[in-house]
């Protein structure tokens, strides 16, 4: 359905080649995931299948790309619009007009379908994707999972061969994630698209996954089987990873099987329980908040909570969205309305908002590291030197908005942290974080957490929390529902627990780093 | 039948600009006041009784407040730069002395009753036109509108369709910028008075970069989903297109200039001077026409696009029935009606014809459909 | 399978508008016809004609004037317009219609404030100013029902607003190039204010009948050119020069002073942002 010959390309802006003489070919109705750390060439991969990358971005393009038996190296996107439909991370960045139906329809305009048939269309697309009651409905009032379905639908209603998906997950929480991802596995399985999928959140899809493909940081490509990639993978999902570590076969893809190979062992651990690592000591309170209300009109957000942070403790806040973690963050903070309670803490609060580059307005990496320096009147260089400690690569020079998700997060908390605060909230820093740039936020966290300061993170991504936090508090409907040591909370719930726990489950074990070296004994 | 007829929908949103510029036209027609507040009257319940609850309709009551201003600024002026001096003079303000290098400016100055009705019968007549085209824009969804612009217009359609999606977003994006500036604001009091005008900066920066960046992914997205597609224009038919458009304004032109300096030349037939008329008729063709080759090669269609059924003919007539007989008023035997005489103290009548146009202009208000209320698809929702 | 050497070679795109020399012609023309359609209470009187119609005039120009705007505006974007452009268009006018009601104290639109028109019209180029003088007024009238007989003066107006700020010396670069602009929005806040009046003053003013002699400010058809030249100075200072333009020269100023640098920069990144996307940034350690 798909194949590349012996592609590469190169941006006009850099020499570094991005694609290097890709050449693999996809089937008809195949789900392909592809897989890549950050900054690796998946978008650039993904950009060349409708001549988005170079067409739209510019740059320098060798070797073929055949769809469907036509060749369309040099087709302009917009004539390969029936060919290949695609899909971005931001839905609502991409949305042309202002209603469901206006949008899905959008795309039949342009391709000059007629009347008729286009209300058919639209009228199948609304039920395929379970939105008919959303059709008037202004696209910017919907979750995030429904704006995705909506910005599928809008290309699958042209019918296209191909879907190509960009992350279309990544702004998403996870119950909205698991909707989108649904979505796409039926689209698969009922109508026999060819799918070309990245999607950081690999456990969820891989099982439907027929094929993958690997973008490597050095810009070759590699097609295969999805276990034989997997295998060569820098970054595995963790049942994947343990699967690797443990040297099962073939290698497990989904809990079922992970419990099916870990059955032996955890026989074992039934009779001898293994040794849990101790659970961290919490040091002294250095933030006492109780009784917290935060009202909106017509909604409570937060009803009456209270909550203590220590030194040296990382405490994750979790729950599902609108829940009223964020209020509670920017209410402890003081920034945030708070209708009732008190916060006892003679400390200063640093709080890392969700969308960190709106606190980055300077054209410079080093403007915006001078004003910290200037705001907390520490000499000039400070904020460099804390910011280069935290991630060594970032280019000082680099315009803020250029960075990747991971090194923006990384300017704010170095803007913020060198005026030393003792309590550093942090308000879902992983959304949009791909493994790598997660696993460099668990080392700055832990750092913190060393250097003493209290630190709050909310998140929805339960492998952070339990790699990196010692306690878990979970919120519903603005109340602290449970509140204890990581552990604890994380392996004894349904919805919470990691995948090490599930194939485990009910050793209280989280994560790969333990089950081995449970295993070892 | 009837049933059918009155299903509620919104009317093709050309009709309510054509049924306003009728009533626009009769207005100008006229200085006759009781006429005049009649139109205005007739427009109010048209609007009231269609507009429904949309968020567009609110603008109506602001064009009110401006035809009044309108009025009071037309008075006011009379009254301060003494306009007029008629026979029946009410007050005796002094004149002010300006100094003589302010040549033909009198300040003040006594102020006469056909000076000030003068002021009054002209401005209501402006206000009236004014108000007429406040109820179309409160009349019709400007989305609508755009949709049924004409093929050339696709691109400029599509502009304005993203700019009024991404209107909304950009209050959110505020909103969450000032949220977020907050933070870094607790921490720096504002020292100097640069630094307070840099708060401007750290609002505007972050909204103006996020609009930007999205407005990237957008045209991707569009890109994608096959925007410009289909043929592009010959040659030749590049050049008929501006040949016939610069053509056609320069024609304009030159009719504009034989409407306002009125020559007079030309042959007439009848009372219609041909001249005039055919440079018109010349000048809208050639551009109408230059216009229909650039959109050839649009190919797009439309969703539910919005149909020309029997209501909006009967709208159409509606609007532009009254004018006609307006115009038959100013040439029958006693057109002074329209415009009442003012130095002669003629008291303002309405006579049969003009309250028959007033009655039609009416009509839309009872013989179209209701529009379609939000809060009914809301509880539709709800249901479903 | 033999190496195919399909090699496709695209430069880093720039956001802008080409106009053609088409365009140009028609810009020209129309201009010419604008000027004529707004100026005529001064020039007919120059040329020693007493003007007719002079009530209706702004209304019977205004609904020619659309047209030819609008076939102006068809023959830019025909062939001429990518998407990259049209976005940035959409989301500029969309800004500039938010800035509009916020900035200026708007009457039917009677108002507007151009700062960010002039830097679009700096850093996109002639043609991208003029669309967005355009659309970013049409957006606006929509979006505040403000559609009428003045919109597209209004409209065409800021088009040249847009188009002279795309037209500057292209090499002057830092506190020149802000003075460059901040006088610009300055003659720009003060022209179209006095366009804008030129435009309605004959009928806001009324015309003298019936033996009802003319106030001080009206316009007189037939009048000598200084009478009437004389008496719309006055009424322009008086109701706008001195109020409404000199409050919207003040604003354009302050708005470029503060925000002149920074937007510049924020724009010229955005003319030329596709070189950067996402998989260019460096990666995350």
């Amino acid at each position: 359905m798909i194949r590349f010959e012996d592609v590469t390309l190169r941006y006009p802006s850099s020499d570094l080649l991005r694609l290097d003489s890709a050449t693999f070919e996809i089937e008809e109705g195949e789900l392909c995931l592809v897989i890549g750390p950050t900054g690796s060439g998946k978008s650039t991969l993904l950009g060349c299948v409708n001549n988005l990358v170079p067409r739209f971005t510019g740059g320098t393009r060798t070797g073929r790309i055949t769809i469907d038996g036509v060749e369309t190296t040099t087709l302009p996107t917009r004539e390969l619009a029936t060919t290949v439909g695609y899909v971005g991370q931001d839905p609502l960045a991409g949305f042309v007009t202002d209603i469901v139906e206006e949008e899905l329809a959008y795309s039949m305009e342009q391709l000059g379908v007629d009347e008729a048939e286009m209300r058919r269309r639209v009228e199948e697309t609304l039920d395929l994707l379970g939105i008919a009651e959303l059709r008037r409905r202004p696209l910017r009032t919907l979750s995030g999972g429904q704006q995705q379905r909506v910005a599928i639908g809008s290309v699958i209603a042209s019918a296209p061969k191909v879907l190509v998906l960009d992350e279309p997950t990544s702004a998403l929480d996870p119950i909205a994630a698991e909707e989108v991802l649904a979505l796409i596995s039926r689209l698969v399985r009922d109508l026999g698209t060819t799918v070309l999928l990245a999607e950081h959140r690999m456990e969820r899809v891989i099982e439907f996954a027929d094929s993958m493909l690997l973008v490597e940081p050095d810009a070759t490509v590699h097609h295969g089987p999805v276990r034989q990639i997997l295998r060569q993978a820098p970054i595995k999902p963790p049942l994947v990873e343990l699967g690797v570590r443990q040297g099962w076969e073939p290698l497990p893809l989904t809990i079922r099987e992970g419990r099916r190979l870990a059955a032996p062992q955890r026989r074992d651990w039934t009779q001898s329980p293994p040794p849990l690592p101790p659970a961290p000591t919490a040091g002294d309170p250095v933030l006492e908040a109780t009784g917290i209300v935060v009202e909106y009109p017509g909604v409570v957000a937060v009803r009456d909570v209270d909550l203590t942070l220590h030194r040296g403790e990382v405490t994750a806040l979790m729950g599902r969205n609108g829940c009223g973690k964020s209020s509670l963050m920017w209410a402890i903070q003081g920034a945030g309305t708070k209708s009732a309670g008190r916060v006892v803490s003679d400390r200063r609060i640093s709080l890392v908002p969700q969308t960190a580059s709106d606190l980055l307005y300077l054209t410079s990496v080093e403007a915006e590291c001078r004003a910290g320096d200037a705001a907390a009147d520490l000499a000039p260089g400070t904020t460099a030197a804390l910011l280069r400690s935290l991630v060594p690569t970032i280019d000082m020079a680099s315009h803020p908005r250029d960075l990747s998700e991971g090194q923006k997060i990384a300017v704010v908390l170095a803007v913020e942290l060198v005026g030393n605060p003792d309590v550093v909230l942090l308000d879902e820093p992983t959304r949009g974080l791909d493994y790598q740039a997660k696993a460099t936020l668990a080392r700055i966290i832990d750092d913190m957490a060393q250097a003493g300061r209290a630190v709050l993170v909310a998140t929805h991504d339960v492998e952070m929390a339990a790699t990196t936090c010692h306690r878990v508090v979970v919120m519903a409907e603005g109340e602290v529902v449970s509140d204890g040591p990581a552990r604890d909370v994380l392996a004894s719930s349904q919805l919470l627990a990691t995948q090490v726990s599930k194939v485990t489950s009910p050793v209280p074990l989280l994560t790969v780093e333990e089950f081995c070296n449970a295993a070892r004994g | 039948m009837i049933r059918r007829y009155f299903l509620p929908r919104p009317l093709h949103p050309y009709v309510w600009w054509l049924w306003a510029i009728g009533l626009a036209v009769m207005a100008s027609g006229t200085t006759n006041p009781l006429l005049l507040a009649g139109i205005i009257a007739v427009v109010c319940l048209v609007t009231v009784s269609r507009c429904g609850d949309n968020p567009w309709a609110k603008g109506f009551k602001l064009y009110l407040i401006l035809g009044a201003f309108i009025v009071l600024l037309r008075v006011a002026f009379r009254i301060v730069f003494g306009g007029g001096d008629g026979p029946t003079v009410l007050l005796h303000l002094p004149t002010v002395p300006l100094p003589s290098w302010v040549a033909g400016i009198r300040l003040l100055g006594p102020v006469s009753l056909e000076s000030l009705l003068y002021g009054l019968y002209d401005g209501l007549r402006l206000a009236t036109m004014i108000i007429c085209l406040g109820a179309a824009n409160s009349l019709v969804n400007p989305k609508r509108l755009l949709a049924a612009l004409p093929a050339a217009m696709y691109e400029l359609g599509t502009i304005l369709v993203v700019s009024f999606s991404v209107f909304p977003q950009l209050g959110e994006s505020l909103v969450r910028v000032m949220r977020v500036r907050r933070l870094r604001g607790g921490q720096t009091t504002p020292k100097s008075r640069r630094r307070r005008l840099g708060v401007v900066e750290t609002i505007i920066v972050p909204v103006l970069s996020d609009a930007l960046d999205r407005s990237i992914a957008l045209a991707a997205s569009m890109e994608v989903r096959g925007y410009g597609r289909g043929g592009q224009a010959s040659g030749a038919e590049r050049a008929a297109s501006t040949l016939l458009g610069m053509g056609g304004i320069i024609v304009l032109s030159v009719w504009s200039y034989f409407l306002l300096a009125q020559p007079g030349i030309g042959p007439h037939l009848g009372r219609v001077n041909v001249l005039e008329v055919g440079l018109l008729i010349m000048g809208v063709a050639g551009i109408v026409v230059a216009m229909g080759i650039i959109g050839r090669h649009v190919q797009r269609t439309r969703y539910r696009r919005d149909r020309w059924r029997l209501p909006e003919t009967v709208v159409l007539v509606c609007g532009l029935l009254p004018a006609y007989l307006v115009h038959l008023v100013a040439n029958g035997p006693d057109p002074s009606v329209l415009d009442p005489s003012i130095p002669q103290h003629q008291w303002p009548v309405v006579t049969g014809p003009l309250a028959l146009a007033l009655l039609i202009g009416a009509l839309p208000a009872f013989l179209t459909p209701p529009p379609v209320l939000s809060t009914s698809t809301n509880n539709e929702e709800g249901l479903s | 399978m033999p190496r195919v050497d399909d090699r496709i070679d695209i430069p880093a795109p720039i956001v802008g508008v080409r106009l053609g020399w088409r365009s140009w012609l028609l810009i020209a023309v129309s201009s010419f016809f604008g000027l004529f359609a707004l100026g005529w209470p001064l020039i007919l009187p120059a040329v020693d004609v007493a003007p007719d119609h002079q009530a209706d005039a702004p209304f019977i120009l205004g609904a020619m004037l659309p047209l030819i705007l609008l076939l102006v505006l068809a023959q830019i974007t025909d062939g001429g317009l990518d998407a990259k452009a049209l976005a940035m268009l959409g989301v500029l006018s969309a800004i500039n219609a938010v800035i509009r009601p916020a900035l200026g104290a708007g009457t039917a639109g009677f108002e507007s404030v151009f700062f960010l028109l002039i830097l679009s019209g700096r850093v996109f180029g002639p043609g991208f100013g003029y669309m967005l003088g355009h659309t970013s007024l049409f957006a606006s009238a929509l979006l505040t029902a403000g559609v009428g007989p003045w919109l597209p003066f209004q409209m065409m107006c800021a088009g040249w607003v847009g188009l002279a700020a795309g037209l500057l010396p292209r090499r002057v670069r830092g506190r020149a190039e802000l003075a460059m602009l901040i006088g610009l929005g300055i003659i720009s806040a003060y022209v179209y204010g006095l366009l804008m009046n030129l435009w309605f003053w004959p009928t806001i003013t009324g015309i003298g009948v019936e033996g009802v002699p003319a106030g001080s400010l009206d316009y007189v058809p037939g009048a000598p050119i200084t009478q009437n030249l004389l008496a719309f100075g006055w009424f322009t200072l008086l109701t706008s020069t001195g109020g409404w333009d000199t409050g919207r020269a003040i604003a354009t100023t302050l708005a470029l002073l503060i925000l002149g640098r920074p937007l510049l920069v924020v724009l010229r990144r955005a003319s030329g942002m596709a070189r950067v996307t996402t998989d260019v940034a460096a990666p995350a350690r």
